[in-house]
C-alpha cells in the first residue's frame, strides 16, 4: 500500500460522493442523501490516511516532513480541508442539498492535483520552521470556509432567483433546498469562521517571514492578494453587520471574495512570481 | 437671526458634514474596495524592479508617466499611503463615534422583568408549580447556574416579586475596540519602524568581522560591535536541492567574544535589537594556481599567484596578475561556460590585455592565439555570507496588534452579551409563578436553543 494508492482511491471515493449528492438533490430519497455523506466521510477517511501515509514515507526516505510544503501537497489539503468543513456544516445546519454544489470540489481538486508532480522532495532551508503547519493549516481551513460559503451562495441566488419567480411552491430541486434567508444567514456563519482563520494565516505568515528574511511584510504578490482578500470579506462583514446588506449583493460578495482566494492561491503561484514560489508547479 | 449665529450654524453644519463623511460606513467599504484594487495593480506591474526592465515591455513614454505617478515603488507612493490615512482616520472617528453606545450598552442594565422588557426578548416563557416559592427558587437557581455562572442580581419588588438578573459575556461589547484599534495599532508600530529602524545587507567573509554596512536608503551604518563569520557552510541533499545554508557568527566587542551562534535561514542572530539573517552566500578567489603552457602544449612552468598581486610568467618578461572571478562566466557565444578567473597580462614592449580562463575549458586560452597558454589548475575560493540586517523598534508594536485583531475578532464572533431574567411570585391559589425571559446581542439562534433547554428543564421541576 502507498500513499499514491491510497489519494487514487480518494478521488474516485470523491467522485462518487458528488454523484450521490447530486443524485440526492434529484430524487430527494433519504437514504440516497445517507449514502452521500457517508461516502463523502469515507472519502475524507482514505485521504486522511494517504496524508499520514505520505507523511509516514517521507520519514522512511530521511526526509521526514509534514506534507503540506508543494503545490500537490496543498491541492490534496485543500481538498480534505473543504470536505471536512462541509460535513461538519452539513451536521450543524442540517443542509444536506447543498452537498451538490459543495462535493463537486474535492474530486475536482484531487483530480487537477493528480495532474501535478507528487514524488516527496525535501525541505528547502526557507521551508524548514515550526511555522510551517500552523501558517499552512489555518491559511487553508479559512480557504476551505470560503469555499463552502461560495457554494452556498452560489446556491442562494438560484433559490432566491425561484423564490421571487414562483412564488412559494419552486419548481424543480429547488424547492427541497433551504429558504433562501435560512442560506444567506449559513454563507455568513462559514463567512465568520473563514475570517478569523485567514487573519490568523496572515499574522502566522508575517511573523514567519519576519523570522526568515527579517522583513513582516514586503507587498510580495502573495502577501498582498492575501490582504485583498481579507479586505473584500471585512467589507463583507461591515456591509453586514452594519448596514444590514443581505440577500444578492451580499451572495456575490461572497464570490467576488472566493474568486480572489482561488487566485491567492492559485493564480499568484502559476501567473506572477515572488517569493512564495515553493506551491508553483514546477 | 443674527448674521454671527449664522456663520455659525454654517460652520457646525461643515463639522458636522465632514464628521458624518469620516463616519460613515459608506468610506470604509469604498476604501477597502478601493485598496484592494489598487493592490491588485501592484501585484500586476512587478515593484521596485530596475527602470531598464520596465523598458523591455512598455513604451518609454508609459514608463515615464508611470515613473512619475509612482507605480513602481506603489506600495510607498503618496496616493496608496493616503488611502491607508484615510482608513486611519476612518476607525478613529468610528471608534469615537461608537465609544458612547457601546459603553451605554456594557452599563445598561435592567433588573425588572416588566412588560416594557419583555417586548424586546429574544425568548420568554411562564412556569406554574405547585410548590412553595423559595423551593422553587432554590432549584431554578441550581439549574440555571449550569449555564450562567456567576451571581444575580437579585431584586425584591413591594408586591412579593422576586427579580433576578443574570449576565454574561458583557465585556464582548468591547471586541469593536479591539479589532479597530489593533489595526491602528498595526500602524504605527509600521510607522515606527520606517522612521527609526533600517533595513540593511552586508557580506562577511570567512574569518572576518565587520562592524559597519550599508542600509537600504543608501546610508553608512556603524555599530558599536564587530560581527564575525567564523564560517560559512551550505549543505546539499543527494539530489542537489539546497538543504541547509549555515554561518557560524560571533559577536566581538572591544575585542573580546560576547556571543556565538550558528544561524540558518529561519534562526537569526539578534544583538541590540540588531538582527542579522541568513540570506545569501558566495566566494572570492584567494589564490590561484596557473600553468603555463608553450603552444604546442608543453609545460613552460607553474605560476602561484595570490589575487591582486603580479607575478612573472616563467620564460618572458611578462607579468600576470589574477583580478577577477566569475561563477557563472558567459562564453563568448553566449553558452554557460562554469567558472573563471580574470587574468590581467602585462606585457613587454605592449599594452596590458586582460583574458578570461574558463576553468572547465582547458583549452580555451589557447583560442587566444598568444605567445603561451594560460590555465588555471587550482584555485583557493574564500567563501563569504551574505547577511541581511534589520533593525525594527516597531516591531513589538505590530505583534501586540495582531495579536489584538485575533482576540477581538474571534471575540465580535463568537463570544456574545446574553442576559436572562427571572421572575418569581405567588399567585393567589398560592402557586408559584415562574417567568422567564432572555436576550443577546448576536448569535441569536444558539442563544435561543440554549435558553430552550433551560426551560426544559425548568419544566420538568416537580
Amino acid at each position: 500500500m502507498t500513499s499514491s494508492l491510497l489519494f487514487g482511491i480518494s478521488i474516485f471515493v470523491y467522485f462518487f460522493a458528488m454523484v450521490l449528492y447530486v443524485s440526492y438533490l434529484a430524487f430527494r430519497s433519504e437514504g440516497l442523501g445517507k449514502v452521500a455523506t457517508a461516502c463523502l466521510w469515507a472519502g475524507v477517511g482514505v485521504e486522511t490516511a494517504a496524508i499520514g501515509l505520505r507523511w509516514y514515507e517521507s520519514y522512511q526516505l530521511g526526509i521526514g516532513r509534514a506534507p503540506l510544503t508543494n503545490l500537490y501537497e496543498s491541492l490534496v489539503f485543500f481538498a480534505l480541508t473543504i470536505a471536512i468543513t462541509y460535513l461538519i456544516l452539513e451536521r450543524k445546519f442540517q443542509i444536506k442539498t447543498v452537498g451538490a454544489f459543495v462535493a463537486p470540489f474535492p474530486f475536482i481538486i484531487m483530480a487537477y492535483a493528480s495532474l501535478n508532480p507528487n514524488d516527496i522532495q525535501p525541505l528547502v532551508p526557507a521551508l524548514k520552521s515550526n511555522w510551517l503547519i500552523s501558517h499552512v493549516v489555518t491559511c487553508f481551513v479559512g480557504y476551505a470556509a470560503f469555499a463552502v460559503s461560495f457554494g452556498i451562495s452560489l446556491l442562494y441566488l438560484f433559490k432566491s432567483r425561484s423564490e421571487t419567480l414562483a412564488h412559494g411552491s419552486s419548481g424543480m430541486f429547488l424547492g427541497y433546498v433551504p429558504a433562501a434567508d435560512v442560506l444567506d444567514e449559513i454563507s455568513y456563519k462559514t463567512i465568520a469562521i473563514g475570517f478569523p482563520l485567514l487573519t490568523i494565516g496572515i499574522v502566522t505568515g508575517a511573523f514567519w517571514a519576519n523570522v526568515a528574511w527579517g522583513t513582516y511584510w514586503s507587498w510580495d504578490p502573495k502577501e498582498t492578494w492575501s490582504l485583498i482578500v481579507w479586505f473584500i470579506y471585512a467589507a463583507y462583514l461591515h456591509a453586514r453587520i452594519t448596514r444590514g446588506w443581505r440577500g444578492t449583493r451580499a451572495a456575490i460578495l461572497s464570490i467576488v471574495g472566493f474568486s480572489a482566494t482561488i487566485f491567492c492561491y492559485l493564480g499568484v503561484n502559476l501567473v506572477l512570481s515572488g517569493l512564495h514560489s515553493y506551491g508553483g508547479g514546477q | 437671526m443674527s448674521l454671527n449665529q449664522e456663520v455659525k450654524a454654517k460652520k457646525t453644519d461643515f463639522t458636522v458634514r465632514i464628521w458624518d463623511f469620516f463616519t460613515s460606513l459608506k468610506l470604509v467599504i469604498v476604501l477597502l474596495l478601493v485598496l484592494s484594487v489598487l493592490s491588485i495593480v501592484g501585484t500586476i506591474i512587478e515593484q521596485n524592479k530596475p527602470l531598464q526592465e520596465y523598458y523591455r515591455y512598455l513604451q518609454p513614454s508609459t514608463v515615464n508617466l508611470f515613473g512619475k505617478l509612482g507605480i513602481f515603488d506603489m506600495y510607498h507612493s503618496w496616493w496608496f499611503i493616503s488611502c491607508l490615512a484615510m482608513l486611519a482616520l476612518n476607525i478613529t472617528a468610528c471608534t469615537m463615534n461608537r465609544y458612547a453606545p457601546i459603553m451605554r450598552g456594557l452599563r445598561k442594565k435592567s433588573l425588572i422583568l416588566d412588560e416594557n422588557l419583555e417586548k424586546t426578548l429574544n425568548i420568554k416563557d411562564k412556569v406554574k408549580y405547585g410548590l412553595p416559592l423559595a423551593e422553587v427558587e432554590k432549584k431554578a437557581l441550581a439549574i440555571i447556574e449550569r449555564s450562567f455562572s456567576g451571581k444575580p442580581t437579585v431584586t425584591q419588588l413591594e408586591k412579593g416579586e422576586w427579580h433576578y438578573f443574570f449576565e454574561q459575556g458583557k465585556y464582548s461589547r468591547l471586541a469593536f475596540f479591539f479589532t479597530h484599534l489593533s489595526v491602528l495599532l498595526i500602524f504605527i508600530g509600521a510607522i515606527i519602524g520606517s522612521l527609526f529602524g533600517y533595513k540593511g545587507y552586508v557580506n562577511i567573509y570567512e574569518g572576518e568581522a565587520v562592524s559597519r554596512f550599508e542600509t537600504r536608503a543608501g546610508k553608512i551604518k556603524n555599530l558599536d560591535f564587530e560581527l564575525k563569520c567564523n564560517a560559512f557552510r551550505a549543505e546539499f541533499y543527494p539530489n542537489g536541492m539546497p538543504k541547509e545554508y549555515l554561518s557560524e557568527l560571533a559577536v566581538i566587542k572591544n575585542g573580546k567574544e560576547i556571543l556565538l551562534k550558528t544561524i540558518r535561514v529561519n534562526d537569526p542572530l539578534s544583538y541590540q535589537g540588531v538582527t542579522f539573517y541568513q540570506s545569501s552566500y558566495g566566494s572570492r578567489p584567494e589564490k590561484a594556481q596557473i600553468e603555463v603552457r608553450n603552444q604546442d602544449g608543453a609545460l613552460r612552468g607553474i605560476v602561484e599567484a595570490p589575487i591582486g598581486q603580479s607575478v612573472p610568467v616563467p620564460g618572458t618578461n611578462d607579468m600576470l596578475e589574477v583580478a577577477d572571478y566569475q561563477e557563472h562566466f558567459h562564453l563568448p557565444d553566449g553558452s554557460e561556460g562554469g567558472a573563471a578567473v580574470g587574468v590581467n597580462i602585462y606585457r613587454e614592449n605592449a599594452a596590458p590585455i586582460g583574458v578570461w580562463l574558463a576553468m572547465e575549458q582547458p583549452d580555451y586560452d589557447k583560442l587566444r592565439r598568444g605567445p603561451y597558454q594560460l590555465l588555471v589548475r587550482d584555485l583557493r575560493l574564500k567563501k563569504y555570507t551574505g547577511l541581511q540586517v534589520n533593525r525594527d523598534p516597531g516591531e513589538a508594536t505590530v505583534w501586540l496588534g495582531c495579536l489584538l485583531l485575533i482576540g477581538g475578532i474571534l471575540c465580535a464572533f463568537f463570544v456574545s452579551h446574553k442576559k436572562l431574567w427571572l421572575c418569581l411570585k405567588t399567585d393567589k391559589k398560592g402557586r408559584t409563578e415562574l417567568i422567564i425571559g432572555g436576550m443577546t446581542n448576536k448569535n441569536r439562534s444558539i442563544f435561543v436553543r440554549e435558553v430552550e433547554g433551560i426551560i426544559q428543564r425548568l419544566k420538568e421541576v416537580a
